[in-house]
């Protein structure tokens, strides 16, 4: 069996082959990982550094609002909506008052409408139901990576 | 037990675990960090996630066992261990969790720890078989070089 196929339980139904070779990204894009769950962190950030990116993590909204208030710029940020000390709502609300205009990945283990308009409301631009899959990543990293002018 | 015979096993392991439904398409990825540069990322990952997951058991008792209960903080615990066993791809697992927090949500204390025992039965079931999965991959990269 060949790496990343499988069968999944859905009636011997094949799952894609996938491989991080995707995508080859031209220019170095980087990332703020905020996710109050260490685990969920490091996993997001080790995914997004197989991509090519250049990664940074906060486990709290406080943190990441502190750090981009510092001027600390990314192309990316992945923020989770449940985050100790400052919650990623009014996390996300607080950047985007503050002129950022990156692209932001709400990346969440909810996964109701409520909470999905609720996030969209205060700022994400793409609301992501947990795990961040490649069918999700991939386009946004392609147009991300194209924002930037060919050499 | 020769080399083929192993990997063909390490294979049957590897997709009866998908097919069963106990790993789904994450699980697939974190596989794919896996490199020369980083050889035991998913032993690396999954021993983060048994530790993770330890620590989210323990609070979700600890929540369940205080009276009053705090369903807001069982439902935050909860959802902490759905997201992270959603991340690594255990599917059953974090079926359960989902069950779990409808209880929770119904604020209904039977129904949570009913519900909670499945959520440690599906883990614990996982956590044997990729235990021995693992060990099996081991043993197979250490006939590979030999």
């Amino acid at each position: 069996m060949a790496p990343g196929e499988a069968n999944s339980g859905n009636g011997g139904q094949i799952l894609k082959p996938f491989t991080f070779n995707e995508i080859v990204l031209r220019n170095r894009l980087t990332a703020l990982v905020v996710d109050g769950d260490n685990f969920c962190r490091l996993l997001e950030q080790g995914i997004l550094q197989a991509y090519g990116l250049e990664t940074q993590s906060v486990d709290n909204g406080d943190a990441a609002v502190e750090l981009i208030a510092s001027g600390a710029k990314f192309d990316l940020i992945l923020i989770d909506m449940l985050l100790p000390i400052l919650d990623g709502l009014e996390a996300t609300r607080r950047i985007r008052a503050m002129g950022v205009r990156c692209k932001m990945l709400g990346v969440t283990a909810f996964s109701g409408e409520r909470e999905r308009q609720a996030f969209l409301a205060a700022g994400v631009d793409v609301f992501v139901e947990k795990p961040l899959g490649p069918e999700i990543l991939i386009p946004i990293l392609r147009e991300l990576d194209e924002q930037y002018p060919s050499i | 037990m020769d080399r083929n015979r192993l990997q063909h096993q390490v294979a049957c392991m590897r997709r009866s675990l998908f097919d069963q439904g106990y790993l789904d398409e994450p699980f697939i990825q974190l596989e794919e960090l896996q490199d020369d540069a980083n050889p035991n990322f998913v032993q690396e990952i999954v021993t983060l996630f048994y530790t993770n997951s330890a620590r989210l058991i323990q609070n979700i008792e600890h929540a369940l066992n205080s009276r009053p209960i705090d369903f807001n903080k069982l439902d935050d615990h909860m959802h902490q261990f759905k997201g992270s066993s959603s991340s690594i791809g255990a599917k059953k697992v974090t079926n359960e969790c989902t069950v779990f927090r409808d209880y929770c949500s119904a604020e209904n204390a039977e129904g949570c720890s009913r519900s909670f025992q499945q959520v440690k039965q599906e883990y614990a079931i996982l956590r044997r078989k990729l235990e021995v999965y693992l060990q099996m991959v081991r043993q197979a990269a250490v006939s590979q070089t030999a």
